[in-house]
Parts: C-alpha cells; structure tokens; sequence
C-alpha cells in the first residue's frame, strides 16, 4: 500500500515537474509551404493590414497561431475550403484577403469586367457614330445640333474667349 | 506666435470671403475697382496662410510645448530637418500644409495672370477661392493647428499648461523621404485645383473648350508630375521603412493617391484630341472635374475612418465636411455643365478607326477602367456591409488580379497609340512602324523562356515592354537621322535638338520610357524571394547568391533614439560584397520602435534585410531578408518620369534657331528645303 502511494505520488511529481514544458513555448515551428501558400488568401487579424503570409512582425502571435491553424487543418486532411470556412467562422468575413467567388463578393469581381465591357461597348459606338459624321457636316453640326445656341453665337463666343484669353 | 498663427488663419478666412463674394459682385457689375479688390483679397489670402504655416513652424522650432500640436509631434531632441515634417504629421497641421500649398498655386496663378485673361480670371478667383473658404473653415474652426494646451480645472473651465517636452515625432515619419513625400504628393493633389478653377471659370465664363485647355496644359502638368513623384517617393518610402518587402500593398491611403493620378493621366492624353481636333471637350471637362474631386475623395477616405488604412486618421470626424464639399462642388459642376453645355459643343469626326484618336479613347477608357475599379475595390468593405452586413476586405490579391491585365493593356496602347497617325494609319505605316518592335518584343520572349520566366503576365509584360521601348527607341532614331544628315551633329546631339524642338512629344515619349522601366520593375515582383532566420553571432543564411554572415550586434545611441544594429557581412562566390546594418530603432518620447531597412542594391537585384526583432522564444534576432529582382527600375524609371515631364514643360526650340547658324547665301536654295518641316518633325504634332 506504501509502495503503491510512493509510486502515485513519484508519478504525480514527475508530472508537476513536467507541466512546465508543457506551459512553456515550444520552439517555433516554421509554417509549411502549404500554409503559406493557403495564408496568401487571408488577412492577418493582429490589424497589420497585411496579407497573412505577408505579415512580417516577429512575435505577431495572431499571424503564427493563424498558420499553425493552417498546418493543423491541413494535418487533419481538411480541404482548403474547410479551413477557410473555420476561419470565416472564427473571425467573420474580414478574415478574407481577397472577395470569395460567390454571392454578393461576386460584384466585387465582376464589376472591372462589366466597367470594361461597357466602356468598350460605349467607346465602339462612339467612334462608330464619329465614323458616320461627314467631314463637312461637322463644323455646322456642332454649332446647330440641336442646341440652344446658333452657330453664329457659337463663333461668337469663341472669338470673345480668344480675345479676352493669352496662352 | 500660435496666437499671432491663429489670427493670421482667421483674417485669411475673411479675405478668402471676400474674394468669393466680392468676386461675384465684380463679375455682375464688371465693376473695375471690385474687379482689383478682390484679386488682391486673393493675395493676401495667399499670403496670410504663408504667414499662418511659418508661424507654426516657428513654434515647432521654438519648442513651443504650450501648443497642442506641437506637443503631439515634436520633442526637444527631434532634429531641426523633422521639424520642418512634423508640420504635416497630424491632422490639423496637414490641413494647414494643404492651404499653404494651395495659396503656393492660387498666387502664382494670380500672379501669372496679373494682367492677362481680364474677363476670365473673376471667375476662376472666385472658383480658387470657393476652394480655400472650405480648407480655411477646417484650419479655423474644425482642426485648428494653434489650440493651446490645456486641462480641465475644478470649474470645468480649461487651464492652459505647457509641457516640459513634447511627445515626439512618429518613428515612420523620422525617415528623410518623409520631408520630401507629402510635400510632393499634396502639390499633386492642390496643384489639380488650377485646372479646376480654370475649367469651371471658363464654363461659367461661356468660353467654347479651346482657350481653358491652352491656359492650364503647364499647370496640369505640373501636378502630375509632382503627384507622380510624389506616389514613387511613397513607394519608396514603404519600401525602405516599413520592412515588408514591398513598395505598394493597395492600402486605401496609396489607392487614394493613385485616384485623381489615372484621371489626370487620362486627361493630359485627351487633351490632346481637342488641341488637334476640337474634339472631346465635355469629357475633358468632366475629366478634370472628377480628377480635382477624386483628390477631394481620396482626403475624405484617409481621414473619415470609412475604410481602415495604416497610414490613416481615423479617428478623425472631419469625413462629414468632406462629403459636404464632394456635394456641393458636383452640384455646382453639374449646374454649370446643364447651363452652358452648348459651348461645349465638340467637332467630333473620325476618319479611321485605326487612328490616333482611336487610340486617346481607348486609352482614356482603360485608365477610367483602372480608377473605377480600384475606386470600387476601396469601397467594397463598405459596400458589403450595408449590404449584408459583414465587412468583406479587399486586399492586394485582389487589386492585384484585377488591375494587371489593365496595366498590360495599358503598356500595349503606349507603345501604338503615339506612332498612329491623327486621322487615319495606313496598312504600310503599321509594318512600318510597328515591325520590329513587334518582332524584337517577340524575340526578347522567346528568349526569356527558356531563361525560366514562365509566367503568363510576367512574358507578356516584358514583350510589351521590349516592344513599347523599341517603338520608343525607334522614333528618337527616325527624327535624330534625318536632324543629323542636315546638321551633320552628332546623333545625340541630333536627339537633343529633336526633342527640344518638340518637348512635348519627346518628353512625352520619355515619360513613357520610364512608365515602361516601372512596369520591367513590377514584372520582377513575379521572381521574389525571401528567409527568416533566427541567428546568432558566427551564424550565416543562404539567399540566392548571397551569404549572410552576422558578424555582430551593437547598439547606437543618438540623440532622438538607440538603435539595435545588427552588424551582417554579405558574401558571393566567397567574396566580401558589403557590410550591412539593418537596425530596430527605439524613440524614448513615445515610446514607439521602428524599422530601418538595409538595402544592397544593384540594377539586377536588391538585397533587402530587415531586422524584425528578437524571437520571443530564444531571444534570439531575427533576420528577415528578401531578393527583389527589378526594383531599382522601378524607382530609375520613376526618375525619367519626372524629367520627361520637365521636359515636356520646356518651351519648344524653334527649328529656326538651328538655321540660323547656316549663313552663306549660296545655301539660300538647300535652306528652303530645310525650312519646310517634314512630317517626322513637324511642329505640334504631339
């Protein structure tokens, strides 16, 4: 009976002993490329405002425990979306470093695109309808197309601003 | 002096209101002595914020630690080169550096027009000082630089105290390009105000879009380059200090910058169609409308909070009279446009579709495409959360993905559009001209390759950017030839004398050369490389062809700081390169630490080290260090920028000028020939 308590209590001491290294930091483990890799698609949540992968403060803990959040996922076999959806979850939608490709992020990606198609579509009609315009019709044109202004007041104007004007 | 500051400001805000009101009495009366007054109620606006601003560099010279301000952003042992920065290191004195730049360009102008534009120049005083009423309401009554110091007595009335010694300047702001940045980039943005007034003045005024766009084309230019400069100091200074290894991370603050520049940029270029064609004049104004308010925008998003920036002032509430003043001046701009529209009316007439105009419209839509979407990526968290509630970020991938297509498209236009002819391009002009380049863009690809540049944008970029310089290149040597077999100068004389004979198109060319240097810089981004390493004294790391040996580690004590110097032998092929010293700085004053950058540049490659601090682990330092290929071509090519854009100011050199040393009247006959221009020189065609 003395022999078990002796044993029990050696075992309990062997464990406060070692609670230490348990509490005490690990040495640091340097994320996988893989993390680093996923963490290029995250913002670091210390308020660096930088990209996860990016974010350069030794000591950053948020950084670190972000991409050991990657490592473990990753080591668990989770997809990337997985752990992107943990994220998400764990710090809300600010966590992304870029839009996701669904729901209302969707206009975030598809505005340049539209921006562009529609200036173009403007632009070729633009140069379309310049194209149609006769060269002589174009100096009358712009004075008396249907404006409120003659042609003559037009030139009257113009030769006003070059009088009262120097380059 | 902060009282004699404060009144200077003060009787400043009242001159400024009386040459607006004043201004529009003169207008309607016409009345000659209104006219006078209020025009000198303009200078002495101008010269009241001069005195104001020297008054508060005085106090920060004089230690005054009874001013609030100075309190905030200055100390006793902060060198005499930072106080002059600590000026526009706050909210309220950036605001005041602002007027004062502001009256910089609203007096010159006054001046420059003294006794010119007599029926214009009303108007655009009183556009120019409708402008200065809104910033001198902020520095008078809203972010007043001058408030003294106090604290609360028992009364709840303020007791004024002085401080022994003041906070301190902010370590990222203790760097000797932050003297230079602000200054050059807020030029930029003020310097967009010229324009402005101008353009409005002239539509109030109901002058056809001609005479405005010849009266402001210098002063445009001017802002453009300092907002250029300023934009590349920006880059450099994030570069060097902040220890991240990059220079542009699509933060808003330098989104805001890079706003008003595409708007700008794309109206220096359209401008051109209505000098040549009379065409486009309602968008030029409405350029130019859009890029002074962008530099409106941009303040109001760096300092309302609306989106979160490390540089910004957000807990500032001054965003609400920002949007008032966005309002206000749409509604004016809109207002004024509605009325007289009709002498906008533009002769708008293509022959071809492969023209010069084609490609100014193109151009111009790309560079809207750019702002646009960078403009709604900035918002986009805002967006998000009025529409869904949650705060979606937009960070550097996505700005990234999204504007490198644009900027290769960009790239490609550069190098066509200068060498299609107005009017129309004929088949054989485009083999002509665009031939070689084509085939010596396609050749440098086919060679990069197999080289291991693989990437899709990273191959397309460096072809056009062999191609846009050889078509570059191509056009000094065309103009440069026929100059020297009539000159027989030299062929680098022959180029100068090209390019002075027409600066704006050369310098324009220039500048596109160094636009083309910037991109073979950012195309290098694509190959970067960087280790972290914990290190010990003896200990080296590996990075590329470099080895790192940290021989030791010391500390410096100066006069504003101690610093943390890491001593680091950089070694190739066991040879010594340099010695470097990336350091940790710690500021007493406040408390506050930064980085400073060490840096082993070469036209191929920077070595760039960056101490990041100690592991908290083992204590041990760590070195953090990156090889960045390019990058010093991005900041050459930001220098040739700016010195093709002072060229492009330069008056143009006569071609008489070059005649006139061939005196002997048996050349009478070969002079005549060269008297007439050819078409490769002739004048304005820009």
């Amino acid at each position: 009976m003395i022999k078990a308590r002796k044993c029990f209590l050696m075992m309990l001491l062997c464990a406060a002993g070692s609670l230490p290294l348990l509490i005490a930091p690990l040495p640091a483990q340097q994320p996988s490329d893989r993390a680093h890799q996923i963490g290029g698609k995250f913002m670091c949540m210390c308020g660096c405002n930088q990209v996860l992968s990016q974010c350069n403060h030794v000591g950053c803990t948020v950084s670190t425990a972000m991409l050991k959040e990657v490592d473990q996922g990753l080591a668990r076999g989770d997809s990337e979306d997985t752990i992107t959806q943990a994220f998400v979850q764990e710090f809300g939608t600010k966590v992304y470093a870029e839009p996701p490709h669904s729901g209302f992020s969707l206009v975030a990606w598809s505005m340049p695109a539209v921006y562009l198609a529609l200036g173009l579509v403007l632009v070729l009609l633009v140069i379309n309808r310049w194209r149609k315009r006769p060269v002589h019709a174009v100096s009358s044109a712009a004075a008396a197309d249907n404006s409120g202004i003659s042609a003559e007041m037009l030139e009257r104007a113009r030769m006003r601003a070059a009088r009262e004007t120097q380059d | 002096m902060d009282v004699f500051g404060s009144f200077a400001l003060l009787l400043s805000f009242v001159c400024a209101v009386y040459a607006f009101v004043g201004g529009i009495a003169a207008i309607r009366t016409r009345h000659p002595l209104l006219v006078k007054s209020t025009r000198q109620a303009g200078l002495a606006t101008c010269g009241l914020i001069f005195l104001a601003t020297f008054s508060l560099e005085y106090l920060f010279f004089s230690d005054n630690f009874s001013v609030a301000y100075v309190v905030a952003h200055s100390n006793h042992s902060l060198s005499p080169f930072y106080k002059v920065a600590a000026l526009w290191s706050g909210q309220e004195g950036s605001l005041l550096f602002w007027s004062f730049l502001l009256a910089v360009y609203v007096f010159s102008a006054l001046i420059a027009y003294r006794n010119k534009n007599g029926e214009l120049m009303p108007y655009v005083g009183v556009v120019l000082a409708g402008v200065q009423i809104f910033f001198l309401t902020l520095n008078n009554f809203v972010a007043s630089p001058f408030k003294a110091l106090g604290v609360p007595g028992v009364n709840g009335a303020m007791n004024l105290v002085a401080r022994g010694d003041g906070n301190g300047l902010n370590p990222l702001l203790q760097y000797p390009e932050m003297v230079i940045h602000p200054p050059n980039l807020y030029s930029g943005y003020t310097g967009f105000t010229i324009p402005f007034a101008f353009a409005l003045g002239a539509l109030l005024a109901r002058y056809p879009g001609e005479k405005w766009i010849h009266l402001t084309r210098k002063w445009t230019m001017i802002a453009w380059g300092f907002q250029t400069a300023g934009i590349l100091l920006g880059a450099h200074w994030a570069y060097a200090v902040l220890g991240w290894g990059g220079y542009w991370a699509w933060d808003p603050v330098e989104n805001a910058s890079l706003l008003p520049w595409l708007t700008g940029t794309a109206f220096l270029h359209s401008v051109m169609m209505q000098e040549k064609r009379g065409m486009m004049k309602v968008w030029n104004v409405w350029l130019v409308f859009s890029t002074f308010l962008l530099c409106i925008l941009g303040t109001f998003l760096t300092r309302s909070g609306v989106v979160s920036s490390v540089h910004a002032f957000a807990s500032s509430n001054i965003g609400s009279w920002f949007v008032g003043f966005i309002v206000v001046i749409l509604l004016v701009c809109l207002a004024a446009y509605f009325k007289n529209r009709d002498y906008l009316k533009s002769e708008n007439q293509l022959d071809s579709i492969v023209s010069r105009e084609s490609s100014f419209l193109f151009n111009n839509l790309i560079l809207l495409v750019s702002c646009v979407a960078v403009l709604s990526g900035t918002l986009f968290p805002v967006f998000s959360e009025w529409f869904t509630g949650d705060r979606i970020s937009v960070g550097t991938p996505f700005f990234n993905k999204v504007n490198i297509p644009i900027g290769l498209l960009l790239l490609f236009l550069t190098g066509v559009g200068p060498l299609l002819a107005w009017r129309k391009t004929s088949l054989d002009s485009l083999k002509r001209n665009f031939g070689w380049p084509l085939l010596m863009g396609l050749v440098a690809g086919a060679t990069a390759f197999p080289l291991g540049v693989r990437g899709f944008y990273s191959l397309i970029c460096l072809i056009l950017c062999i191609f846009v310089a050889s078509t570059i290149t191509m056009e000094f040597y065309r103009g440069a030839k026929v100059i020297r077999a009539r000159s027989g100068a030299s062929f680098l004389a022959s180029a100068v004398d090209l390019t002075m004979r027409n600066t704006r198109r050369y310098g324009g060319y220039i500048v596109h050369m160094g636009m083309v240097l910037i991109f073979i810089g950012i195309a290098g981004t694509a190959f970067n490389r960087d280790v972290q390493k914990e290190m010990q004294i003896g200990s080296t790391m590996q990075i590329g062809p470099y080895s790192l040996l940290l021989q030791n580690i010391d500390n410096k004590q100066e006069k504003n700081y101690t610093a943390e110097r890491m001593v680091i032998e950089v070694t190739r092929d066991n040879k010594p390169v340099m010695m470097l010293y990336p350091e940790r700085r710690i500021f007493p004053a406040n408390q506050a630490s930064g980085t400073m950058v060490a840096i082993y540049s070469t036209l191929k490659q920077d070595l760039y080290v960056v101490y990041a601090g100690q592991s908290p682990d083992t204590q041990a330092p760590v070195i953090h260090v990156y090889l960045n290929p390019l990058v010093k071509c991005i900041w050459f090519g930001g220098v040739i920028v700016v010195l093709g854009t002072l060229v492009a100011l330069l008056p143009n050199r006569r071609a008489v000028l070059v005649l006139s040393a061939v005196q002997e009247p048996t050349r009478v006959k070969s002079l005549a020939g060269t008297l007439t221009p050819s078409p490769t020189l002739r004048e304005g065609h820009d």
